[in-house]
């Protein structure tokens, strides 16, 4: 599998907000065969506690064992037809400890957008590697955001490249700052090669994803919407 | 043999004496205005004929600002020219339009026609089914025209001492009348319920058809009845209603249940029609793929690359947006991105944000980054990361890897990869290019800004 790289790259440089103790995750994916080979990919230190392959299931595998970090397809049969957006708005009560980190093959900017807005923590393709999956499971249960490229990407077209005004709301435009880092994960930067590259701290660089991910969570911004469903499908 | 496409709608022209109206009638019909005006004097003498025509002209033919306005607030017309308008790609058949003239009589012969402002904007180069297109545009014209002239025939007539009992005439007009106003509003509905089912103007269509059935219900009874008293008009037409409403009553749950299978049925063929297409491609694209992976089994490169390359070929067949325009930056980086990874195996991953049009000056930005992803997946050895950032003003592309890098002070001199091919390229194009090499991977950064296009757009 090593030679199918994945978009994922957030970074090898782990080591902030990793917790001590093993992570505890489950795995919502409705494909039997991408689930025991991303259980096999997994580091060690990942203790796969449950499996799901509808709406339904996940939901009650989630509550039942309120893991760290739930591995997240985007696309899933059952429930209302909402697929992962609705996993994460049937655990809602759960938000604050259990973090959603969204996996799909889909390239569909409104899927991303979708499961982003309804509380995941990050977003990756399924053709990222083992290490680059292990990483960002481990940065999502430190509470971090995990942007892949092409979210990145997503991201940098959806609230324009030009930087905010002051007299703009704070939540419909990126800040300077912000802009240049999303510039660089898209370009396929790690979050160390970012901090590197701008001569700041890693944690700093999480911070600046952190405040994106809000910015896509919680923006009103009629643009964003209005470009989502743009994108939409047929 | 006045050429159509080149007629100027008819429209009261700015250049007038009164009102503007012969000029406009001269441009429409490409005659000297001077004979027009003089036409239209004579036959002001024959009976005051010239003095009517003008001031129903005047009356019915908009300016020139309103038909610009009106047409420009009305894209197009509604459905009947979308549904008859030849494919542009019809070959023309044929000598071009031998009966074409007799369209442009249509207006002349007084019809409402020119009022509308918007006539010969229609399938100017004339294909093949040509009659059918004008039956179905001007066909309440012609039949009106007909009429009308039917009307002046039988007055003539009665003019010159030849007794038309009108009260047979009438009834039939009325009943004849309609009924074509019926058939045309089925003809209409039944078209537009195949180009969309929104069927916007129902309400309109509805009171054309109720129209049509009181003229026919009401040349009936006065043929039957005989022009009798109005007493047994009434019973009549009270039991005619009545029997109406009663076969109507019987008939609608079967029209009904009938109308729904049809929709079904319907429905099913559209469903039908899709699954085969994707059926088709599935067979075409994917199904080949996995016979090819199952016989290259032992290969891992080999299969690697077949099915990167099935990915994005599905990707872009499921993904992309079918009314984006084509052949925009954004596509050209992602088919060299597409070129060099089945070249080399490596993947290669585009993020793009924004999008440009096609210019030379991109051209060699597209080539330059080429150039420089063959290198990044030749000597990185794993995934090459490029992100496009276009925008009118400017495009900027970086494309990276994580090989070990090198210095390009190394680079033999003999080597016109990156020396030519990438940096003098850009140059030469009003752009910029920069390497950054570490031993974490390189990174070439090309820059074209906008201004470039003019100033550089030739060589």
């Amino acid at each position: 599998m090593n030679t199918t790289q994945g978009t994922g790259a957030p970074g090898t440089g782990a080591g902030s907000g990793r917790p001590a103790n093993s992570v505890r995750v489950v795995i919502v994916d409705d494909h039997a065969i991408f689930r025991s080979g991303l259980k096999a990919d997994l580091d060690a230190s990942i203790q796969v506690v449950g499996e799901a392959a509808t709406v339904e299931q996940a939901i009650a595998v989630i509550a039942e064992q309120r893991p760290d970090v739930v591995l997240l397809d985007v696309h899933l049969p059952g429930g209302l037809g909402g697929g992962g957006r609705e996993v994460i708005a049937g655990s809602a009560a759960l938000l604050s400890t259990t973090r959603f980190l969204a996996l799909s093959v889909s390239d569909a900017a409104e899927d991303v957008v979708a499961v982003i807005r309804a509380g995941a923590r990050g977003y990756v393709t399924k053709t990222i590697s083992g290490a680059e999956i292990t990483d960002a499971v481990f940065r999502v249960a430190g509470g971090d955001a995990v942007f892949s490229p092409r979210l990145a990407g997503f991201v940098l077209d959806a609230f324009g490249t030009a930087p905010a005004d002051i007299a703009d709301d704070e939540l419909d435009k990126l800040s300077a700052r912000e802009l240049e880092v999303m510039r660089l994960i898209a370009r396929g930067y790690s979050y160390k090669e970012v901090a590197k590259e701008l001569f700041i701290s890693i944690k700093t660089v999480e911070t600046h994803v952190s405040a994106v991910l809000r910015k896509l969570q919680l923006s009103s911004r009629h643009e964003l919407t209005k470009w989502a469903a743009e994108r939409r499908l047929l | 043999m006045t050429t159509l496409p080149a007629r100027p709608p008819l429209a009261r022209s700015s250049d007038r004496v009164i009102a503007g109206v012969c000029s406009g009638l001269a441009a429409h019909l490409g005659w000297p205005v001077k004979n027009v005006r003089l036409g239209m004097v004579l036959a002001s003498f024959a009976g005051g004929a010239g003095l009517v025509f003008y001031a129903w002209l005047w009356i019915m033919v908009p300016t020139a600002d309103e038909a610009a306005r009106r047409n420009a607030r009305r894209p197009a017309s509604p459905i009947a020219p979308a549904v008859s308008q030849p494919m542009p790609g019809q070959p023309i058949q044929g000598p071009a339009t031998p009966g074409y003239p007799a369209q442009g009589a249509a207006p002349d012969a007084g019809t409402p026609t020119g009022a509308d402002g918007s006539v010969p904007d229609g399938p100017a180069s004339a294909a093949p089914p040509w009659f059918r297109v004008r039956g179905m545009r001007y066909g309440k014209e012609i039949l009106l025209g007909c009429g009308l002239l039917l009307v002046a025939g039988i007055m003539i007539a009665q003019l010159l001492g030849v007794d038309v009992s009108l009260g047979t005439l009438i009834p039939a007009a009325a009943v004849l009348g309609g009924a074509s106003i019926a058939w045309m509003q089925l003809d209409e509905t039944r078209r537009a319920g195949l180009v969309d089912k929104t069927k916007a103007d129902q309400a309109g269509g509805w009171g054309r058809l109720a129209a049509g059935l009181a003229l026919v219900v009401a040349g009936v009874l006065v043929m039957v009845s005989g022009s009798g008293s109005w007493e047994q008009t009434w019973l009549a037409l009270l039991a005619s209603v009545a029997v109406l409403g009663g076969v109507v009553l019987v008939l609608l749950p079967w029209a009904l249940k009938f109308w729904r299978d049809l929709e079904a049925e319907r429905a099913g063929r559209i469903r039908e029609t899709e699954r085969a297409e994707i059926a088709a491609h599935l067979h075409d694209s994917v199904l080949q793929t996995l016979a090819l992976i199952q016989r290259r089994a032992g290969n891992e490169h080999d299969v690697v690359r077949l099915a990167r390359a099935q990915e994005r070929e599905l990707r872009g067949w499921l993904f992309q947006d079918p009314g984006r325009e084509s052949g925009q930056l954004s596509d050209r980086i992602k088919a060299v991105a597409a070129e060099v990874e089945d070249l080399l195996g490596n993947a290669v991953e585009v993020v793009t944000v924004g999008d440009a049009a096609m210019t030379e000056a991109h051209e060699a930005l597209v080539q330059a980054s080429r150039e420089a992803m063959l290198n990044a997946s030749r000597h990185g050895g794993g995934t090459v990361s490029v992100y496009l950032e276009a925008s009118d003003g400017q495009a900027e592309i970086f494309i990276k890897d994580r090989g070990p890098g090198f210095e390009l002070g190394d680079v033999p001199a003999d080597r016109l990869g990156v020396r030519e091919s990438i940096v003098g390229r850009m140059k030469r194009h009003g752009g910029s290019a920069a390497i950054l090499s570490t031993g974490d991977g390189t990174e070439v950064r090309l820059k074209l800004p906008a201004a470039a296009e003019h100033a550089e757009g030739k060589s």
